[in-house]
């Protein structure tokens, strides 16, 4: 085989490999589907690993690219080399993000009302609520179904508030 | 907090329709529910539960006048992404979707509450509760009693001896503002599971934690669940 058949089909599993450790968790730990232990062992594990290996990916397609680019004399074969390197250096970026909080973003710096200022809760809504060292909070579900989890210090302990 | 270190979480995905944390510090996995670490450095650590409550924000400022309650972000509540009050009704409809094999005691997210008494955990459906409140119980060796709240919402639940002696508590139907009477001192308690008149005025009862829940996940996470039955009421 000629040695750029053999770089294309390199280029081409690197592009895979990192393709793979982003979208195989994000299809595992998928709402509305079921998981079994295995399943989130894989998940964490790629997810925990896709950082260091999209950015190995990464450096050797930016190598083979050039060395393609080089060789290639062919306009759309030139071309052509742009996407792999577009899908890896979209792989590097996805494997630094959460796709759950782009949905549901966070709450960043969590502010809390006083209950005479309180005009954004209904008498019938519900709240989780805590008491902890004389000091009482309170977490609307329909904000908590939202953001999902918020953390908070109450009564000098720190809680996660989770729904 | 886990061994003396503060944690932060992140959503960070979904198992089996309850969701993942993701903490900060280690990358670590969390399961919602439970508390307990899953995935990661700290696999196997548990969250430790903090007792609260579910109440209507009627009932909860009516006990804590100068409590605080959690801003919506105002940019999303702008953008209208806060759920509805309708949510329940809403969530109820969807689908469940899991690898465990479901209990067909109850349709999958038929709403119960959840309690645990010494690893002795039991399930009552809220439509039961709402047929009749109070439930006088036994868990986890542990005489209980669980009620629900003047605005038919909100729930508790207490531990139902005061000095050595297990109480029959009624709930006053007839009443806006919730209270019951014991049926051995007569004494009229309030929600929050004090005496405020009566032989025994002062005294508190113990509270248990209640876990407002879908059937389908309390009972993956308490397979050994036992039922609350009606009976022929």
């Amino acid at each position: 085989m000629r040695s750029k058949t053999v770089l294309w089909l390199a280029l081409l599993s690197v592009v895979v490999t990192a393709f793979l450790f982003i979208f195989v968790p994000v299809w595992l730990i998928k709402p509305f589907s079921p998981q079994t232990p295995g399943d989130l062992a894989t998940a964490f594990a790629l997810k925990s690993w896709s950082p260091v290996v999209t950015e190995l990916a990464a450096i050797l397609t930016v190598g083979m690219t050039v060395w393609l680019w080089r060789n290639s004399k062919r306009g759309w074969s030139k071309a052509i080399l742009i996407v792999p390197l577009f899908i890896v250096m979209g792989c590097v970026w996805f494997a630094r993000q959460n796709h759950f909080e782009w949905m549901f973003n966070p709450l960043a710096n969590s502010t809390y009302a006083k209950i005479d200022q309180t005009d954004f809760v209904d008498d019938d809504d519900m709240l989780m609520t805590v008491e902890i060292n004389g000091e009482s909070a309170a977490y609307p579900i329909r904000q908590m179904a939202y953001h999902h989890v918020v953390g908070d210090i109450v009564g000098g302990v720190p809680v996660a508030a989770t729904y | 907090m886990v061994n003396g270190r503060q944690l932060h979480f992140h959503l960070a995905g979904i198992n089996n329709q309850n969701f993942i944390m993701r903490d900060e510090e280690t990358g670590s996995w969390w399961q919602q529910v439970s508390g307990e670490c899953i995935q990661g450095a700290l696999k196997g650590a548990k969250l430790k539960p903090i007792l609260h409550d579910e109440l209507t924000f009627a009932v909860w400022k009516r006990e804590n006048p100068n409590g605080r309650v959690l801003r919506p972000d105002p940019k999303i509540l702008q953008a209208g992404e806060y759920e509805s009050a309708d949510w329940e009704q809403k969530v109820g409809k969807m689908p469940v979707r899991v690898s465990q094999e479901l209990d067909n005691t109850f349709e999958p997210r038929t709403l119960i509450i959840g309690i645990n008494v010494n690893g002795e955990t039991k399930a009552y459906p809220i439509s039961a509760l709402e047929k009749q409140s109070p439930i006088i119980d036994k868990l986890g060796g542990r005489e209980i009693v669980v009620v629900l709240g003047d605005d038919k919402k909100s729930v508790r639940a207490f531990e139902r001896t005061v000095d050595g002696r297990a109480l029959e508590f009624f709930v006053r139907p007839d009443v806006s503002q919730f209270e019951m009477t014991d049926a051995e001192t007569g004494s009229v308690w309030d929600f929050t599971g004090k005496a405020v008149s009566g032989e025994l005025a002062g005294k508190q009862l113990t509270k248990i934690s209640v876990l407002k829940e879908y059937w389908f996940d309390w009972k993956t996470y308490n397979p050994n669940t036992r039922i609350y039955n009606l009976g022929n009421l």
